[in-house]
């Protein structure tokens, strides 16, 4: 392989501490987490073959065999519970408690690789064999999730590195992969933004308005929304501004910390306001796990690993 | 690892997966471009759908769907969570659908019910579903599919006998409009008409 120039040798392994990987493996569990709760009342409804729900899972699965039959599933799981004549509805029920474990384990930082293994193919496995139920939240999340599997893995804050004295990996390391993180997020944004603003409708507001009044997502009362309508096109530019502008600006040291709070406080608005507030709680993970607060408050790298425990010397002695 | 070396294996990775993000996030966006109202002129739209379909052509995706090649890419584009551009909420806000069944009963009532969820969580998903079969295109599958959901209004209403369901769209006004007074108003989209008797079996979907 040609090696690449200096200076982007310098921009893909800039050493990181492993902080962002405990904010992207914290927040994810807690993503999980809140998932599976959240669903709770409707997890047999929502994923059952039987005639339990809204949307046969046999139905879905078969739309997603015809975009490949290699794409994991529910199914599998099932079957495979068959033959050991397991309901089901137990397996199903199975699956919940292993995925709330699995992102327990991920929170604590306990068997962190094995817990990111499973929490991923079982929620890839849930959102794909209820595909015609799914959003924006689930793509966010696998991403997400994908991200965190492949990650050099434990970090310095979680229990197999501080008990279980799993070695962390080197700092150069961490960098390639948070610099992976970042600029897949600023992908996001940009097409985001881009999308956007090739129509008239986030430039006068109406894509606002629609979008506050869309159920389910009404949850401000129009009679309440309308008095402060003169913000709708402001705002809504604001959007559009911010998205496409967000991989250019989130880097300049003069606005990084602009852009990283301007989108913060875009997906709080987004999660307060419309009441998709696993949407807005993954995107402020991925953000946070990306560009901040270490990044965005400018902490030098010696500062960011210095803050971590002691158990950092250890990959700062591998690297060179 | 030493700062020295250059973890190969890692880099290419990356640069695959990040081609793929770029290429998928392209086709995406050309796509939504030659369906939705946009500044472009409406000449383009074709240029904008051939777009699309070169931005897929690298992944795979214009293969035939058995070829082994494209079962491969969409099982990682999948897993990885990328086969699916970022175009939200773009350029403009799509319909809102909704749904409702007017429940038959024999002894001549009608009710009318809405397809109930237990969370919001599951609500939005909901949302998502009637927003798929609103907008697709094989009328079979749509038809089986608003009949899954009838069956499960009928599981909780098992004395109707018949129960048609109305998938339409609901019209908001603009905030001009709604400071004139005006209200949502719903649009017939498509109708469907199915029998549930007291004999009615588990339901089972046409082959």
């Amino acid at each position: 392989m040609s090696r690449p120039s200096d200076a982007l040798r310098r921009f893909l392994f800039t050493p990181q501490s492993t902080t962002w990987l405990a904010v992207l493996r914290i927040g994810l569990g807690l993503q999980v987490l809140f998932y599976a709760i959240s669903l709770r009342g409707d997890w047999v409804g929502l994923l059952a073959r039987e005639d339990q729900g809204l949307i046969r899972r046999d139905l879905m699965e078969a739309v997603l065999s015809s975009e490949s039959p290699l794409i994991p599933r529910i199914g599998w799981i099932v079957d495979a519970g068959a033959r050991l004549d397991l309901s089901e509805n137990t397996v199903l029920w199975s699956l919940w408690g292993a995925i709330i474990l699995a992102s327990l384990l991920l929170v604590l930082g306990m068997f962190c690789r094995a817990a990111s293994v499973v929490a991923w193919i079982l929620y890839v496995c849930t959102a794909k064999s209820a595909e015609l139920l799914s959003y924006g939240v689930d793509n966010f999340t696998i991403i997400g999730l994908f991200y965190l599997v492949i990650a050099p893995l434990p970090d310095a804050w979680s229990i197999d590195a501080r008990w279980r004295g799993r070695l962390l990996r080197s700092a150069s390391l961490q960098g390639l992969h948070r610099r992976a993180l970042q600029l897949h997020i600023c992908i996001i944004y940009f097409f985001c933004g881009f999308a956007k603003c090739a129509g008239p409708d986030w430039w006068n507001g109406t894509s606002l308005w629609r979008s506050l009044n869309r159920a389910p997502s009404d949850i401000i009362p129009p009679d309440l929304l309308i008095r402060l309508g003169f913000l709708l096109p402001l705002v809504g530019i604001l959007v559009c501004l911010m998205e496409i502008t967000y991989s250019v600006l989130i880097w300049p040291r003069r606005t990084r910390l602009i852009w990283f709070l301007g989108v913060l406080g875009l997906h709080v608005g987004i999660g307060l306001t419309m009441g998709m507030y696993l949407f807005a709680w993954i995107m402020i993970v991925l953000n946070m796990a990306a560009f901040g607060p270490d990044f965005a408050l400018r902490l030098p790298h010696q500062i960011a690993l210095s803050i971590e425990p002691g158990i950092q010397k250890l990959a700062e002695r591998s690297i060179g | 690892m030493r700062q020295t070396e250059l973890p190969a294996a890692r880099l290419a990775f990356f640069a695959v997966h990040f081609l793929f993000v770029l290429l998928i996030s392209f086709a995406d966006v050309f796509s939504v471009f030659s369906k939705s109202s946009t500044f472009f002129p409406a000449t383009l739209n074709p240029f904008w759908d051939r777009a699309a379909e070169i931005a897929l052509v690298p992944l795979g995706q214009t293969l035939p769907v058995r070829n082994p090649i494209h079962e491969t890419v969409s099982a990682y584009l999948n897993i990885s969570g990328i086969e699916a551009g970022y175009s939200y909420f773009a350029p403009n806000i799509p319909d809102n659908y909704k749904i409702v069944f007017e429940l038959h009963y024999p002894d001549g009532r009608t009710e009318l019910e809405l397809p109930t969820v237990k969370s919001h969580a599951a609500g939005l998903r909901l949302g998502a579903l009637l927003d798929e079969i609103a907008e697709l295109e094989y009328e079979p599958l749509r038809a089986m599919m608003v009949k899954m959901l009838a069956y499960s209004v009928w599981q909780e209403h098992p004395e109707a006998s018949r129960i048609r369901a109305v998938l339409g769209y609901v019209d908001l006004p603009t905030p001009t409009e709604f400071n004139l007074g005006h209200k949502d108003s719903y649009h017939v989209l498509f109708a469907y008409d199915f029998d549930f008797g007291p004999t009615q079996q588990p339901f089972t979907p046409d082959p």
